[in-house]
């Protein structure tokens, strides 16, 4: 076989070539290393701490939280329904409402919606995850809130120890900031669930029901009970389940905005390693032609060649996703198309992210590389004579 | 006299621009083994095209080309390709060296279509560099090298791996005179000491003294 060296030392020789037509792939597999980080990103922050154990009951019908209404009189009939795990007697099922707030942004132009949602004592205890990070939880009855640690100080008054109004002439005070791993929740406020209630006139109601379950197993037995009287409307979900519906939007929509500039750039970036490689191969017609004389067979060089644009785009591709990677220190908000609300997200990178994008990129040079590879390939050997 | 080269009846024609333009014209050449020929003739004589003919690099139009006992008009283009790298070295004007290979790895490319271990092709390279006397820039690129010392580099490759036939076009084309001589000093040495069949293509009626027998050809015969 041509020695790779010989491939490889020619793109050292072709510097400035070499470097362009890499930036342009580096591009491309950014672009899309991004994307799918953000995807990924999208499906921890709005399914990380779904648990199959925990179900959700809305009011049939409704896709999310925000636009159901159940009568608070019947969470009573979910804590009694079978399968509901209880501790120290009490079912450990939570009633919670969901409102937004318009809130004006700090450092930008323009107001958005927060989410705020109206709690009791066990809301906590269904979360696995979610841990008081600063201050205290909110006392029961009081005007107080504690919020996600990701909109900490994104919004006029909405940090540790300050005020702002949950709805006008309606002060609360932050006193604590807490974690959920990564989730939805830590861009929400939570108050307690008389204070939200009151504030928005939602009195007598909740927007869901959420029930520890003995088991993942119960959950049939829980949905059969729940969803059976046909009066009452309901609507059954496992967490997971519910939180993964409440991603599809945003995540078909980052997918589809990802892999559409994706596409139209890798196309340019595989003209631009076709260019390059045609340039490379015109201007080394002769050595090519001396290797057809020496007696390597087309194949081979097509082989060679192939291999000089897969390497000239795995270095692009390289220094695409290891420039993607730095955007796991970037966080930023987003419009989530389920709540109405902003959500702050961030990026995830994973090793098969990252191996896909970079496996992309080989893609584009082998697709990119094939007609100058076949050109070279059909290289008469009679040119290497030629002085 | 047993003949290693046999030219039967050869006829090569292009088509340029619309018209059929017949370079070799019924051409016979028999070529001795262990000969050192040359071919000489004026510019459009058909010299090149012959010697591409005969390293089979191309194929005639009609006529029979026998190499080293191999009917090269009835080999396949892989087949050729092969019986090229066995079977013949080649040395061209302009050295025709991998610009960013070493001495050494362009001497041994060649041999990367054999089975020889990466041990036994280094082997056999430093001794083909140590033939022409540049074992010492085995590690140096082309463009570190002399004319004189790159074309050295190219009979190195020729010869590396032990091919019957050597096949050189205007090898001392692009040198100074005493590179020139050297390089020709050298060629006599492979035909005389390993046997090698050469045959040279050469404007150079210096280089063409060099050799045992002159081929004149114009007009597509030998004169």
């Amino acid at each position: 076989m041509i020695p790779v060296r010989y491939n490889l030392r020619s793109l050292i020789v072709r510097k400035a070539t070499t470097v362009a037509t890499s930036l342009g792939i580096a591009l491309v597999v950014f672009v899309l290393a991004a994307s799918m980080m953000l995807v990924s990103g999208i499906e921890r922050t709005l399914g990380a701490t779904g648990r199959a154990d925990t179900a959700i009951v809305l009011r049939k019908g409704s896709d999310a939280e925000l636009n159901s209404i159940i009568d608070v009189q019947k969470v009573g009939l979910v804590a009694a329904a079978p399968g509901v795990a209880t501790a120290g007697g009490a079912a450990l099922v939570a009633g919670e409402v969901v409102v937004v707030a318009t809130m004006q942004k700090l450092g930008a132009d323009g107001v958005t919606n927060v989410l705020i949602r109206g709690v009791t004592e066990r809301s906590a205890s269904l979360r696995g995850a979610l841990t008081v990070v600063d201050g205290r939880a909110p006392a029961p009855g009081a005007d107080e809130v504690m919020i996600g640690r990701q909109i900490r100080g994104r919004f006029p008054g909405v940090d540790l120890g300050q005020s702002f109004e949950l709805k006008k002439n309606r002060p609360v005070k932050v006193v604590g900031v807490f974690s959920d791993g990564r989730s939805s929740h830590e861009s929400e406020v939570w108050g307690d669930l008389d204070l939200v209630r009151s504030s928005f006139g939602r009195a007598g109601m909740v927007s869901s029901v959420r029930a520890r379950l003995t088991s993942r197993e119960a959950f049939d037995a829980f949905r059969q009970s729940v969803e059976g009287d046909k009066n009452l409307g309901f609507e059954a979900l496992r967490e997971t389940e519910f939180l993964e519906k409440q991603s599809e939007g945003l995540r078909a929509f980052v997918t589809a905005l990802g892999s559409t500039i994706a596409f139209f750039f890798s196309v340019g970036a595989m003209i631009g390693a076709m260019i390059t490689m045609y340039a490379s191969i015109a201007n080394r017609q002769r050595e090519i032609g001396t290797l057809r004389a020496l007696g390597f067979p087309r194949w081979q060089i097509l082989a060679s060649f192939l291999i000089e644009s897969v390497s000239l785009a795995l270095l692009g591709g390289f220094v695409g996703a290891g420039a993607a990677t730095a955007l796991r220190l970037v966080s930023f908000s987003m419009m989530n198309f389920s709540t109405w609300s902003e959500m702050v997200f961030t990026f995830e990178p994973t090793p098969g992210i990252l191996l896909g994008a970079v496996v992309f990129a080989g893609v584009m040079g082998l697709v990119g590389g094939f007609f100058p590879a076949l050109r070279a390939a059909r290289t008469s050997p009679v040119v290497a004579m030629k002085g | 006299m047993n003949v290693q080269i046999d030219v039967r009846k050869v006829v090569k024609s292009f088509e340029r621009g619309g018209q059929t333009l017949r370079v070799l014209d019924a051409l016979d050449l028999q070529i001795a083994e262990g000969a050192f020929d040359a071919l000489m003739g004026p510019s459009g004589s058909g010299k090149s095209t012959l010697l591409n003919l005969i390293a089979g690099l191309d194929k005639p139009t009609s006529g029979e080309v026998l190499v080293a006992g191999a009917s090269l008009g009835a080999l396949s283009e892989a087949a050729l390709a092969t019986w090229r790298s066995r079977t013949l070295g080649f040395i061209f004007q302009s050295y025709n060296l991998i610009p960013v290979l070493t001495a050494l790895e362009n001497v041994e490319l060649p041999l990367l279509l054999t089975n020889l271990s990466a041990s036994e092709r280094k082997q056999r390279s430093r001794t083909a560099l140590r033939i022409v006397g540049l074992e010492e820039r085995m590690g140096h690129l082309p463009r570190m090298l002399s004319g004189g010392q790159e074309q050295r580099v190219a009979i190195a490759r020729a010869i590396v791996n032990d091919p019957t036939i050597i096949v050189a076009d205007e090898p001392t084309g692009d040198l100074d005179r005493e590179s020139a001589d050297d390089i020709l000093t050298l060629l006599q040495k492979l035909n005389a000491e390993l046997g090698k069949t050469i045959l040279m293509v050469t404007h150079d009626p210096m280089a063409a003294e060099r050799a045992t027998t002159v081929h004149r050809l114009n007009k597509g015969r030998l004169a």
